[in-house]
């Protein structure tokens, strides 16, 4: 049978067999992928000042609502704690008591049907909201935050800074 | 259309700034010391504004339980990993539920608000 075969046409076989020897070994890629809550700061806030005694993140009075993603990937493995701040952690000296009011609400969702429900099952204790996270995926919070000076004082001039916390935690 | 929203979609997700903290489940085993029990954490932080991670243990109650590790706050560069060794001593083990790690934050990164994060851990 060879005989018949030129020695062209029997090279080029003999290497498309060995090419093919060659493609058959396989090359592992290993990986371990471990369940996990991420943080994510999506968008830091920023107060507006409508008056003398008031500062807002509400977008109507010049502020900015922080946004926090919160990505899980094993489904009813956290809830999340997400609280507005209660006090400056840095600020000019204030002349009078400040009263704190905040909220936290879900703005969006990758998975609309597994996580349709969470703002309507969160748990609201104080000013902090907290969220079971039934479903994996991402979640977007944003948090309002006023801060009113007592007896209509006016705010001093210089810089104001305030925390929002989110908190992770495994069930 | 497609590509502006394309384009948008990587720009805010380039402008997202994550704290991540494995493993979720942690298991308590003995260490090479008598009557000392350990486990392994691994922070990887995605903050740019924030370089310093607290470690803490508690009970269910949140109350918190004496441990030792290298420090008990991590400085952890930007886009950097750190994987750390939590010792607590055997009668404490029982009790131990939350391994938490909370971003600690410079009065200078700060503007106007900030976001402080924590991640716990359950002890199982």
């Amino acid at each position: 049978m060879f005989k018949q075969l030129s020695p062209a046409l029997l090279t080029t076989t003999l290497l498309s067999m060995a090419a093919s020897t060659a493609f058959a070994q396989n090359t592992p890629i290993t990986g371990v992928v471990e369940s996990r809550c991420i943080i994510q700061t999506d968008m830091s806030g920023t107060y507006g000042n409508p008056n003398a005694y008031t500062l807002t993140t509400t977008p109507a009075d010049g502020g900015e609502m922080p946004v926090i993603r919160i990505d899980v990937s094993l489904a009813d493995a956290y809830y999340v704690s997400i609280t507005p701040p209660q006090e400056f952690s840095s600020s000019p000296s204030l002349p009078d008591q400040v009263t704190w009011v905040g909220d936290t609400e879900v703005l969006t969702v990758s998975d609309a049907t597994g996580m349709g429900n969470y703002e309507t099952d969160k748990v609201e204790l104080g000013l902090t909201d907290r969220y079971d996270l039934t479903a994996t995926g991402s979640t977007w919070f944003k948090t309002s935050s006023t801060a009113t000076m007592g007896g209509n004082k006016a705010f001093p001039g210089g810089n104001y800074t305030a925390l929002v916390t989110a908190e992770c935690i495994a069930k | 259309m497609k590509y502006f929203l394309a384009v948008l979609a990587i720009l805010i997700s380039t402008k997202a700034y994550s704290h991540e903290m494995v493993p979720t489940y942690p298991k308590l085993e003995p260490s090479y010391m008598d009557g000392l029990y350990k486990t392994t954490m691994t922070i990887f932080n995605k903050r740019v504004e924030v370089e310093y991670y607290e470690i803490g243990v508690f009970t269910s109650e949140w109350k918190p339980i004496p441990f030792v590790s290298n420090y008990k706050i991590y400085k952890i560069p930007y886009l950097s990993t750190v994987s750390f060794d939590i010792f607590v001593r055997e009668r404490d083990v029982k009790q131990i539920t939350y391994v938490c790690s909370k971003s600690k934050l410079r009065k200078e990164d700060i503007a106007v608000t900030g976001v402080s994060s924590k991640i716990c851990s359950k002890v199982r």
